[in-house]
């Protein structure tokens, strides 16, 4: 038993992933010499060489239809996106040709291509550098979005996702990087399957669902909610795009109120989905409506005020209160 | 004192290298903190670099035009103090030793570098100031606990609900919680009406409106009120109606009373005109301003009065102990009739209470039995129940003893009834008491005293200072 970070667990999890694969290539700004802006690829340019490890040129739309290209071709392109904010440029290529292709050759082409994408805010950072970008993916058929949590899942995840025949864009939670868990290494395959929502807290009063960054902010705050004699129940989604609608409902179901959390604006983002979802297929047994606690519709704003504008303890909290008041 | 070096910072993301184009400060200069010292140039631009410290320029390390590695020492100064923690988070983090593998796995990372501490309790990172590694407090909350500020927000706990027709809808669930479409659950809500509790009959175990107005009409009248909905009700046979809830804990009641304790029932028909007289008085009084005074209120008074003088009235019979006990207090029982059913709510030590204070009691209690939210406790410990049958327009009945006290009193109509005043006969405010009482404690003289007494203090207030 090791205890490592989540960022080393992406790494353990690239490293793993070109061992057991000679296909699989990692691409991407800054992520071989220097070991990427969050040191996720550390090492690994120098383990496996500048051919599977490859350091591009400031370019995201080039780091995709590099990759496209590269997939066609039978290889498996890890690509990284330096951070949430820097995407748009590649966003042509991958709604037009990486979600597509399978789709346009009728099945015959796979594209078994990864996005890796640190986002969210929390870092005190500059603009483009704190986004939540995930909906505009999850939107687009063709593509699957995932997002990890904790160093374990993100240790399993990765090589889930490298292992896909389908596109995925794997959202990591940049201020999670350096968060730390126990791994257990002898663990010879995945404990989850990449696409399966998770109950990490079981609770009886309601779920808050959440993924990325805000399963640390919610299972602290169905702690904090203990002392108000609630007893919350909280479901990482892992998977955004598809979403895991049988835990999803299965909670609901026993808990009968929801509360959504994410960084990403409120509206349309993903809790609106899956506050459809729930309502159409929980109608009976909802003792509330489906509520969301999210960012605001706005810009993100800059570091010094992201405070105001990140869901935390209290906004969750809030959020439990109204659910709780019908 | 001590020399401080400062090593090429990554001034953009992911830089790696740079040249020094000119330096700004030589040997033996005095810098300043921020003081621009190099100019550099990267793959990005030309950029100026101030310098993290303040003191002396001991050495240059780098010529100009020699392009180094980010991370390699360019310039010592000798500062008046070693404070490592002086360093500009840009300083930091970015020297050669990231070049070797950093990433935390354990070990502690030294302050400032990435994944290391940095100031305000962040973690550094390249970009930012870095996330917090403080643990998240939670705000002080407004009007204090939301359980205590709003308890009937607070779901229920969910009792095991056995009810067999509520176990069809577990099938789909798989729990023992209720299916009902929101609206439905507002209005059992607002009727009183515990879903749990209710016979579901829509598809798949679906609790309907009309499963909780059917569950809510008032149990008496039950019968009727669904054979009266019934559109051709000869047509349609016999309705049969499951006995439980308040239905089911009344008949147990009843059953119990009326078989154990031998009922005795004495009435008598009393002039209460010198008491609507105060009750009017009351209403204008300042005492009473935001209660409402209704004549239940000297009634309440009255009786607790008289059970000073006849105590073996708030008492209870003890089979298993074989012993009377009397009550230290009088736990004045009001029967209500609520949307579900009769309960009978009691007001704890109404014999201590001032009048104004047993009217706000009464007021509360009425009020909370309407809204169907009176508790368990509210109920339970009663030693002497007043049922106020004369709201229903009757003047009297045979009351039948709540369980664990020794008698009941029944207050019937007040009407304008004809009266003889000094042999003339003249329109006063008459009324009926009931009283039923235990005959295992109370003998005919004890219960005609108390019901006399009763009468006596509604007939003129005044003797209630002879109390």
């Amino acid at each position: 038993m090791a205890k490592i970070s989540l960022g080393k667990g992406i790494n353990m999890g690239l490293r793993a992933a070109m061992e057991n694969d000679s296909k699989v290539l990692i691409m991407g700004e800054d992520i071989g010499k220097l070991g990427g802006v969050f040191r996720v690829t550390e090492g690994l340019q120098k383990d496996f060489g500048e051919d599977r490890v490859i350091d591009t040129p400031l370019a995201e739309s080039g780091i995709i239809g590099t990759a496209v290209g590269l997939a066609l071709r039978g290889y498996r392109p890890v690509c990284e996106i330096q951070f949430d904010g820097f995407v748009f440029p590649a966003y042509d290529q991958i709604v037009s040709q990486v979600a597509k292709i399978h789709y346009r050759s009728m099945g015959k082409l796979k594209m078994p291509i990864v996005i890796r994408i640190p986002f969210g805010g929390g870092i005190g950072a500059v603009e483009h550098h704190s986004e939540s970008p995930e909906t505009l993916f999850a939107h687009v058929a063709g593509l699957k979005v995932v997002a990890c949590s904790d160093p374990v899942d993100a240790y399993w995840m990765i090589q889930q996702a490298i292992s896909s025949d389908d596109p995925i864009v794997f959202f990591e939670p940049k201020r999670r990087y350096h968060e730390k868990a126990e791994l257990s290494e002898d663990t010879a395959n995945a404990p989850f399957p990449l696409h399966q929502a998770k109950v990490v807290r079981e609770g009886t009063d309601a779920t808050l669902f959440c993924y990325g960054p805000m399963v640390k902010t919610c299972v602290q705050a169905a702690e904090a909610a203990v002392e108000d004699g609630r007893n919350l129940e909280v479901v990482d989604l892992r998977s955004i795009a598809p979403l895991d609608l049988a835990t999803i409902f299965a909670s609901v179901k026993k808990t009968r109120r929801a509360v959504v959390v994410h960084e990403a604006p409120l509206s349309l983002g993903p809790g609106s989905e899956l506050a459809a979802r729930v309502t159409e297929e929980c109608f009976y047994h909802l003792e509330a409506p489906v509520l969301r606690v999210a960012g605001y519709d706005t810009p993100y704003p800059p570091s010094r005020m992201e405070e105001e504008y990140l869901p935390d303890l209290d906004r969750v909290l809030e959020g439990v209160d109204r659910v709780m008041g019908y | 004192m001590g020399i401080q070096q400062f090593r090429l910072p990554d001034v953009g993301e992911g830089l790696v290298e740079a040249e020094i184009v000119s330096w700004k400060v030589k040997v033996g200069d005095t810098v300043k903190l921020n003081d621009t010292i190099v100019e550099i140039e990267t793959a990005k631009s030309l950029v100026e670099l101030p310098v993290p410290f303040a003191g002396v320029v001991t050495e240059l390390l780098v010529a100009e035009g020699e392009t180094v590695d980010v991370g390699t020492p360019i310039i010592s100064v000798q500062t008046a103090e070693a404070t490592p923690g002086d360093l500009a988070p840009s300083a930091a983090g970015t020297g050669a030793e990231d070049m070797v593998p950093s990433l935390p796995d354990g070990e502690e990372i030294e302050a400032g570098k990435i994944g290391g501490a940095a100031p305000g309790g962040r973690t550094a990172v390249l970009v930012g100031y870095g996330p917090k590694t403080t643990e998240p407090k939670r705000r002080p909350r407004k009007g204090g606990s939301p359980v205590a500020a709003q308890p009937e927000v607070v779901p229920a706990p969910v009792v095991a609900a056995p009810e067999p027709s509520v176990a069809k809808s577990n099938e789909i669930s798989g729990s023992v919680h209720v299916l009902a479409k929101p609206p439905v659950r507002k209005l059992a809500k607002d009727l009183g009406v515990e879903l749990a509790a209710v016979t579901a009959s829509g598809p798949g175990g679906v609790i309907t409106r009309a499963d909780v107005e059917g569950y809510s009409a008032p149990p008496v009248s039950a019968a009727g009120h669904i054979a009266a909905a019934a559109p051709v009700a000869s047509g349609l046979g016999d309705t049969r109606i499951p006995i439980k809830g308040v239905q089911k804990v009344m008949a147990q009641a009843m059953v119990a009373s009326a078989f154990t304790a031998p009922h005795v029932t004495e009435w008598i028909t009393v002039d209460v005109s010198a008491t609507m007289d105060l009750v009017e008085r009351l209403k204008n009084d300042k005492a009473f301003r935001d209660l409402r005074v209704s004549p239940l209120l000297i009634v309440a008074k009255a009786v607790t009065l008289a059970a000073r003088r006849t105590p073996i009235i708030n008492a209870a019979w003890d089979e298993a102990a074989q012993e009377i006990v009397l009550k230290g207090s009088v736990n004045l029982g009001i029967a209500a009739a609520t949307p579900r059913g009769l309960i009978v709510p009691n007001i704890k030590g109404a014999e201590s209470l001032t009048l104004p204070d047993l009217c706000a009691a009464l007021n509360n209690l009425v009020a909370v039995a309407r809204e169907g939210k009176t508790q368990p406790a509210d109920q339970a410990g009663g030693s002497f129940t007043i049922t106020n049958v004369g709201v229903f327009g009757v003047d009297a009945g045979t009351p039948i003893i709540n369980p664990g006290e020794a008698a009941i009193l029944a207050f019937g109509a007040v009407r304008k009834q004809p009266w003889v005043v000094d042999d003339e006969i003249v329109p006063r405010w008459i009324t009926t008491l009931a009283l039923s009482f235990d005959h295992r404690l109370i003998d005919g003289e004890k219960g005609s005293t108390f019901l006399a007494d009763v009468a006596a203090i509604l007939e003129d207030p005044a003797r209630a200072l002879m109390f």
